[in-house]
C-alpha cells in the first residue's frame, strides 16, 4: 500500500501569461482515495489534464509508477492504466450504454478489422466477453435494463455513472473523477459517494477527486489537496485541511479564518 | 374567425398562384403533361403534349391548392373547408387567368418572348391556353384551378368524416396486423426456414433479371450500384469516423486510370488483364488514402472538406494537365479498355458485368456491415461522436482515422475499376468535383452511416435521374426540391441510422456474479 501510483514533480502549466498550475507536488499513495479540492478556477482540472495527457506540462514531470508519462499521448497514458471522467459529461451520446462501455474497454481488446470481416474464432471470443463484462460493469455501477438505450437519452444521474463505467471498462488502476456528484440531490451524491468506496474496496482502483461538495470530501477521502490561484497551498488528511487557515482564507477571502472561528464558537455554544 | 378563414385561404391561394406561375414560365406544365402522356400511352410530337393533359395538369395543382387550404381548418364544418378550398383554388385561378392573358396577347400579337424566357414559344403559350379561343382559354385557366380548388376542399372535407376516417383506420389496422403477422411467422421458430426462402428468392431474382430486362435497365442499375460501392466506402470516413472528405472521387478515378493504363491498347498498352488492374486499383486507392491522410490527422471538419476538395480536384488537373498526355491520354481520355474475363472466357457483355457490379456491391455491404458492428465500428463512432474523449478512451485515433480512409478509399478504387471497364472509357471529366458532391449527398440524403439509407440514396440521386429523362432540364430543381423536403420531413435522412440492439445475456442479479469482473488481468 506504500507505494505512489502517481507523483506529480513541480507540475507547471501555463497558458500565455496565466499560470494555470505553479509547480504542484503530489504524491498519491496507491489505493488511496485522493482529493483535490480548491475555488474555481485554482486550476484543480487543469492539473487533472496535465496527468491524462490532454496538456504536457511546461516543467516538472508525471511519474505513474516511477516512470515519466509526461508528454505521452492520451490514448497510451488510457491503456496502461489511467482513465477519466469530465466534469461536463463527455458521453458518446448517439452510441448506446453498452456501446460506450464497450470502448472504454477498446485498449484491452485485440482483435482488429480483419477479425472483423472474417469473423475470426478472437473476435468472436472478445465480442462476446466484452458484451459480458460491460454488462457487469453497468450492473456495478447501478444501471440495470439500460444497456441499448442511447447514451444521450439517459437521465443526468444516470449519464454521470454511465462516465463512471466506461472508464472502469479499461480496468484503469487510476481513475480521476472530475466533479462526479456535480448537480446531483442528497440521494444521488450518497449514492455516489458509496460507488467511489465501493470501487476502491473491490477492486483497488487509486481514485484520484475533484470535488465541492465538502461532505464528500471529508467522508471518503484518505488525502486532501488544496489548490488556490494554481499553487498548493495545503495537503493532509481531512481534519487538518478544514482547520487551516489558508484554505478557509482562499474559500471565504481574507480574514475568513477569523470569521470561521467566530461562528464556530457561535454554534458551539 | 371568418377573417382567419379568408387569410389563410387567400394566403394559400397566393402561394399555389405564384408556383404556378413560376413552374409555367419554365414549362414544367408541359413537361409533366409529357409524362402523363407517356404513362397513358398517347404518342405526342414534340415536347408539347395534347391540352388534356396540360388540364389535367392544372386541375391536379388546384385539388393539392384546395386540399392544403381545407387542412388549416380546425372546426369540422363542411361547408367551411368547401370554401377554403375554393377561395384558394379562385385566387391561384385568378393568378392563372392574368398569365393567361398576357399569354394571350402575346400569341394575338405574334410576339416571341424566347430571347428573355426560353421555354415561351407561341406553340408553348397556345397550348397553355389548351388551344382554345383566347378568351375561353383564359377563362378556362380561371376555371379549372377554381374548380379544382373546389374539389381539393370538398376531398378534405369528405376524408374527416367519421366513416371515411374509420374505413381508413381499418385498412391501416389490416395491414399493420398484416405485417405483424410476417413478422411473427418470420421472427418465430420458422425464422430459418423464411430466411432462406426470402435469400432464395432475392438469389434469384439478382440472378435472372439482369438477363432478363435488357440492356438499358442494366446499364441504369449498374451505374446506381457503381454509386451503392461508392456510397458505402464514403460512409466508412463520413458517416462512421466522421471525417467530411470532400475529395473522394479522387480514389474512384485512381481505381479507374488504374484499370484503363493497365488494359488499354493506348497510350501503353500493357494489357495485364482485368483481375490484375482491379486488385492493384483497389491496392492503390487505399495506398493513396493513407498518403493523404498522414497530413491531414490534425485537421477536422470544415478545414478536412477544404483539404480533400483540394487532392480531387489536383488528380483532376493532373489527368487533363498537358505534362502527363503521354502517360494518361490527357483530356481525351482512354479508350478500348478490355472487359474482363473469366476461366479464358470473356466476361463483358452487360449481363456479365450487371453480375460483376451486383458482385461487387454484395462484397462491399459484407465487408461494410461487418466493420461498422465490432471494435473497429466502435472506434470509428466514437471518434466521430468525440475525438478527444475516445483518445483518452484509448482509441489510438490516428490510426483508425487512417483505417477509415484507407478502406473508404479501397471501396472507391473497386468501383471505378469496375466502372472504367464496363464503359471501356475514362477520362479526367468523369471524375469532376461534382461526382464528390453527388456521392455525398446520396449519403446524406439516404442516412447517414447505414446500407439501407445508401441504396436508396443511389436510387434517388443516379437512378431517378436516369429514368425519368423527360425531367433532364429539371434535375436541378426536382433535386432542390427534394433535398428542402427531406431537410424538413426528415433531417436524419430517408432512413435514419439506428445503433444495433445487442444481444443481453441474462442479467447477473447477485452481488457475488458482480464479483467476478476480475480486476486483475
Amino acid at each position: 500500500m506504500s507505494t505512489n501510483i502517481i507523483v506529480t514533480n513541480k507540475v507547471t502549466k501555463i497558458f500565455g501569461g496565466l499560470t494555470a498550475v505553479n509547480q504542484v507536488d503530489l504524491e498519491v499513495k496507491e489505493g488511496s482515495i485522493f482529493s483535490i479540492i480548491g475555488p474555481n478556477g485554482a486550476g484543480k482540472t487543469t492539473l487533472f489534464n496535465c496527468i491524462s495527457g490532454f496538456y504536457t506540462p511546461e516543467h516538472g514531470d508525471v511519474l505513474y509508477y516511477d516512470v515519466s508519462i509526461r508528454g505521452k499521448a492520451t490514448n497510451n497514458i488510457a491503456s496502461i492504466g489511467i482513465s477519466r471522467t469530465y466534469q461536463n459529461i463527455r458521453l458518446f451520446s448517439n452510441l448506446t450504454a453498452i456501446e460506450n462501455v464497450m470502448v472504454g474497454q477498446h485498449p484491452r481488446l485485440k482483435e482488429n478489422w480483419l477479425d472483423a470481416v472474417v469473423h475470426s474464432p478472437r473476435f468472436k471470443r472478445e465480442e462476446k466477453t466484452s458484451i459480458l463484462e460491460g454488462i457487469k460493469w453497468l450492473n456495478f455501477v447501478g444501471l440495470r435494463g439500460i444497456a441499448n438505450s442511447p447514451a444521450g437519452s439517459l437521465p443526468y444521474g444516470a449519464q454521470r455513472k454511465l462516465e463512471i463505467a466506461r472508464a472502469l471498462g479499461s480496468k484503469p488502476k487510476l481513475l480521476l473523477l472530475d466533479e462526479p456528484t456535480a448537480g446531483m440531490n442528497p440521494q444521488e451524491t450518497l449514492e455516489m459517494t458509496s460507488l467511489i468506496r465501493k470501487m476502491r474496496d473491490q477492486f483497488n482502483i487509486t481514485i484520484i477527486l475533484i470535488e465541492h461538495d465538502m461532505h464528500v470530501v471529508m467522508g471518503i477521502s484518505d488525502h486532501v489537496a488544496v489548490l488556490d490561484f494554481g499553487n498548493k497551498i495545503a495537503e493532509g488528511k481531512p481534519a487538518e485541511i478544514q482547520s487551516d487557515e489558508r484554505v478557509i482564507e482562499a474559500y471565504l477571502g481574507p480574514g475568513g479564518a477569523a470569521l470561521a472561528e467566530k461562528y464556530r464558537r457561535k454554534k458551539a455554544s | 374567425m371568418n377573417k382567419t378563414l379568408l387569410s389563410q385561404s387567400l394566403r394559400v391561394g397566393i402561394t399555389f398562384g405564384v408556383i404556378h406561375l413560376f413552374l409555367l414560365l419554365i414549362g414544367f406544365n408541359a413537361m409533366l403533361g409529357s409524362l402523363f402522356a407517356d404513362i397513358a400511352r398517347v404518342k405526342q410530337s414534340g415536347s408539347i403534349p395534347a391540352s388534356i393533359f396540360l388540364v389535367l395538369y392544372c386541375a391536379l395543382l388546384g385539388v393539392w391548392a384546395g386540399y392544403s387550404a381545407a387542412k388549416k381548418e380546425d372546426a369540422n364544418v363542411f361547408g367551411r373547408k368547401l370554401v377554403r378550398g375554393l377561395i384558394a383554388g379562385t385566387v391561384a385561378g385568378l393568378i392563372s387567368a392574368v398569365v393567361s392573358i398576357i399569354f394571350a396577347v402575346l400569341v394575338t400579337n405574334k410576339i416571341d418572348p424566347r430571347k428573355y424566357l426560353a421555354v415561351l414559344s407561341l406553340d408553348f403559350m397556345r397550348a397553355s391556353l389548351f388551344n382554345l379561343p383566347v378568351v375561353q382559354g383564359v377563362a378556362a385557366n380561371f376555371g379549372v384551378l377554381a374548380g379544382a380548388g373546389l374539389a381539393g376542399g370538398l376531398l378534405t372535407a369528405l376524408s374527416s368524416f367519421s366513416k371515411v376516417k374509420h374505413a381508413w383506420k381499418n385498412f391501416a389496422g389490416l395491414v399493420k396486423g398484416g405485417l405483424e403477422k410476417i413478422r411473427y411467422c418470420t421472427s418465430g421458430k420458422y425464422h430459418l426456414l423464411f430466411k432462406i426462402i426470402f435469400l432464395v428468392v432475392l438469389a434469384a431474382a439478382i440472378f435472372f433479371l439482369p438477363t432478363k430486362w435488357g440492356s438499358y435497365w442494366n446499364y441504369v442499375i449498374g451505374t446506381v450500384g457503381i454509386y451503392v460501392i461508392l456510397g458505402l466506402g464514403l460512409n466508412l470516413i463520413v458517416g462512421l469516423s466522421g471525417q467530411l472528405v470532400l475529395g473522394y472521387i479522387a480514389f474512384f478515378a485512381i481505381g479507374a486510370y488504374t484499370m484503363a493504363l493497365l488494359n488499354a491498347p493506348e497510350p501503353h498498352n500493357l494489357m495485364w488483364g482485368f483481375w490484375p488492374a482491379l486488385a492493384l486499383g483497389v491496392v492503390l486507392a487505399a495506398f493513396a488514402g493513407i498518403l493523404l491522410g498522414l497530413p491531414l490527422m490534425r485537421l477536422r471538419g470544415d478545414y478536412l472538406a477544404i483539404v480533400t476538395l483540394g487532392f480531387g480536384e489536383i488528380i483532376r488537373i493532373l489527368l487533363k494537365s498537358d505534362l502527363m498526355t503521354s502517360f494518361t491520354g490527357g483530356p481525351r481520355g482512354i479508350q478500348d479498355i478490355k472487359g474482363p474475363t473469366i476461366f479464358g472466357q470473356p466476361f463483358n457483355t452487360d449481363v456479365n458485368f450487371m453480375y460483376l457490379i451486383i458482385g461487387g456491391v454484395l462484397i462491399s455491404m459484407f465487408i461494410y456491415n461487418r466493420l461498422k458492428h465490432s471494435r473497429t465500428g466502435r472506434a470509428w463512432l466514437s471518434i466521430r461522436e468525440d475525438e478527444t474523449v475516445a483518445r483518452a478512451s484509448g482509441v489510438n485515433t490516428v490510426k483508425y482515422k487512417l483505417l477509415a480512409l484507407a478502406l473508404g478509399a479501397a471501396f472507391a478504387g473497386l468501383a471505378g475499376g469496375i466502372f472504367a471497364s464496363r464503359n471501356q472509357f475514362t477520362g479526367p471529366d468523369e471524375h469532376a468535383l461534382m461526382a464528390s458532391i453527388n456521392v455525398l449527398s446520396l449519403i446524406i440524403v439516404g442516412g447517414m452511416g447505414n446500407i439501407p439509407g445508401t441504396i436508396l440514396g443511389a436510387f434517388a440521386l443516379k437512378g431517378l435521374p436516369e429514368i425519368l429523362r423527360e425531367f433532364a432540364n429539371f434535375r436541378l430543381l426536382a433535386f432542390g426540391a427534394l433535398l428542402v423536403v427531406m431537410m424538413l420531413s426528415r433531417p436524419e435522412g430517408l432512413i435514419p441510422s439506428r445503433r444495433p440492439t445487442l444481444q443481453i445475456p441474462e442479467d447477473p442479479q447477485s452481488d457475488e456474479e458482480n464479483k467476478e469482473v476480475s480486476h486483475v488481468d
